[in-house]
Formats: structure tokens, C-alpha cells, sequence
């Protein structure tokens, strides 16, 4: 029961973000809220998971819900990434606007 | 198409955009080739720690400067940005490393001029190439085949650095794709666009300079990655 309550706090958390992140990387949110709602159906109903996981081949809903677990942390790294590039982007611009303001003309011919 | 011969435009509307990293060793003659062609030249320093600005300012080209060094995509935008800014009728991209030849850049502004197309863009499979490695053909290849499937346009060479287009043309370009995938998003943006564009048979010399700039089999997976990854964020 414990688990189960710490690791929908977690997944929970996992879904507002993902909201939160549909402006900016709508099929990275969908993506992510959507693996985060199977994992907290996952978490209560856990028969469910092992009926899955036995459908799909793997051994135990326990191991299912790792997997998802996995999942999402990948999918979370591949948006940090997004993040970074968004970044790379704005200092692009700033760098570009400096250099701009900063031309030298070329040197009259000799 | 028209019974008129067009006017050829005067070569002082012709901004060269050339960037370079690290390219002391060439970049003046280079430079002084263009210059004396009577072309505008503006080269993108992109964050050198060589003496590549200097020289080339003394070589008679106006010169922008990344402080930081950021890739050829960003180096191309800001010299196209800076040669709309300078009111450039012409904007034409030049590989810094000495693979392609000055008297080309005539033949592809009168093809902008005698096709009314808004793009150039430089051929080297309708043209020729002079010591081009198998595998490098190979890649080469493989990017046409590619960007005939992603923008539906039907090139024969879409890795090639030197480019023309008319002031009109290079307004419509913003490249977000700093590093080597520009050249893919380049024309991703020239097919969005709807203006018309024309290949022009180009020469490059491919030397042990440029070769050694050139790119590898692991930069093509990572152009792949670039431009996957900016289609999942704005």
C-alpha cells in the first residue's frame, strides 16, 4: 500500500508536468501523460498488469510497471534534451543580434 | 521563355556570404578572389580562435562575429541577415574551404535571372567533381534519396554549399538548425516557400583542406537526430 501510494504521488507528479509541458512539446506531453495514466492504472489494479504482461509475454505485472517506469524516464530525458536544444536556440539569437550590432566593414583596398 | 534578354545584374548587389571556423590558412585568397570579381563579401566568424576575421577584413570583407562558436547553419543565417540588412539584391552562400569556384557564382545569379527563380542551388552531379571519395558519394546519394522524400523536391545534389537566391528568396529563410542539418532544413524551407528554384551544374575541388572539413558517415546520423528532434518541439 505504501508503495502503491508513493509511486502515484510520483506518477501524479509525472502527469502535471506533462500538462504542463503541452505548449511547448505537445507529442512529448501526450506521449507522457498518457504512459503516466497507465502506469497509476497499473499501480491500484495490479491483477490487470500481470494479465497484460502475460498477454505480451513478460513474466510479471511487477516487471510490466518497471518497464513502464523505464518508459517514462526515457521519454523525460528525450524532453530534457528538447529543453536544451529550445535553449541553444535563444543564445543563437542573442549571439546573433551581437554579432550583428558588432559588424566591421571591410578595409578600404590599398 | 521570354523573347527579351534580361539584364544582367551588377555584381556590387551581390553579397557572398561565407562561413568560416578556423580557416586562417584559406580564407584570404579566397576572399580576394571575390572581392576582385567585384562581389560584396561578408564572412561569418563563427567563433574562430585562429586570426580567420582579421585576415579576411584585410582581404576586403565586412565581417560579423560570433563571440561563441555555433555551427555553419547559425554562421549562414546571420550572413544572410546581415546581407538583407545591407540591401543585398543577391544572396549567395560560398563554402569557406575552397571547394567551390568563384566563376561559378555568375552562372547560378544569370540562371536566378534568365529562369525568374527565387533559388539557385549549385550541382555538382550536373556538374562535375574533382577527387570526390566512393563513400562520400555514397552519403551524398543516400541525402537525395532522403530529401526527395521529406520535401518532394526532385534534386541531384542537396548537399552542396553554394547557393543563390534573390533578396526575396533569402528573406523567406530562418534556419534554427544550427550545425550540419541546415543544409537539409534549407531546403525543407525553400519547398514550404512555393518559389520556383533551378540546379545549376557547379564544379567542386575536393582537396585534403576540405576533406578533412568534410562530413562523416556519424555526422549523417546525427542530422538525422537534429532534424527528428525539431520536429517535437516549437
Amino acid at each position: 500500500m505504501i508503495a502503491q501510494i508513493g509511486l502515484s504521488i510520483l506518477l501524479a507528479g509525472v502527469l502535471v508536468y506533462a500538462w504542463t509541458e503541452y505548449r511547448r512539446a505537445p507529442v512529448i506531453s501526450v506521449l507522457s501523460m498518457l504512459v503516466a495514466t497507465a502506469g497509476l492504472y497499473f499501480v491500484w489494479l495490479p491483477n490487470h498488469a500481470t494479465k497484460l504482461a502475460a498477454l505480451v509475454g513478460i513474466g510479471r505485472g511487477v516487471d510490466l510497471i518497471i518497464y513502464v517506469w523505464v518508459v517514462i524516464s526515457l521519454i523525460l530525458l528525450l524532453n530534457l534534451h528538447l529543453k536544451l536544444r529550445s535553449q541553444a536556440e535563444l543564445i543563437t539569437v542573442l549571439t546573433r543580434e551581437i554579432a550583428l550590432a558588432n559588424a566591421r566593414m571591410a578595409e578600404p583596398r590599398k | 521563355m521570354s523573347s527579351k534578354q534580361p539584364k544582367k545584374p551588377d555584381a556590387r548587389l551581390v553579397w557572398i556570404v561565407v562561413a568560416a571556423f578556423n580557416e586562417a590558412a584559406v580564407i584570404g585568397p579566397i576572399v580576394s578572389d571575390l572581392v576582385r570579381r567585384g562581389y560584396r563579401v561578408v564572412v561569418v566568424d563563427d567563433g574562430s580562435h585562429d586570426a580567420t576575421g582579421q585576415i579576411a577584413l584585410s582581404a576586403g570583407a565586412a565581417v560579423v562575429t560570433h563571440p561563441v562558436n555555433l555551427g555553419q547553419g547559425a554562421a549562414l543565417q546571420t550572413g544572410i541577415k546581415f546581407a538583407l540588412q545591407q540591401s543585398a539584391a543577391y544572396v549567395v552562400t560560398f563554402d569557406a574551404d575552397g571547394q567551390h569556384r568563384p566563376a561559378d557564382i555568375a552562372r547560378l545569379i544569370d540562371a536566378l535571372v534568365d529562369h525568374d527563380a527565387a533559388y539557385a542551388l549549385g550541382s555538382r552531379f550536373l556538374g562535375s567533381s574533382r577527387g570526390m571519395p566512393p563513400g562520400r558519394r555514397l552519403l551524398l546519394q543516400a541525402a537525395i534519396w532522403l530529401t526527395r522524400v521529406m520535401t518532394g523536391l526532385r534534386l541531384t545534389d542537396t548537399h552542396n554549399g553554394l547557393r543563390a537566391m534573390t533578396r526575396e528568396g533569402a528573406g523567406r529563410i530562418a534556419l534554427r538548425q544550427n550545425r550540419m542539418a541546415h543544409a537539409s532544413e534549407l531546403l525543407e524551407q525553400i519547398a514550404a516557400t512555393g518559389l520556383s528554384h533551378v540546379e545549376v551544374p557547379v564544379t567542386i575541388d575536393y582537396t585534403r583542406y576540405s576533406l578533412g572539413k568534410g562530413q562523416r558517415f556519424s555526422d549523417s546520423l546525427a542530422i538525422l537526430f537534429d532534424l527528428s528532434a525539431q520536429k517535437l518541439h516549437r
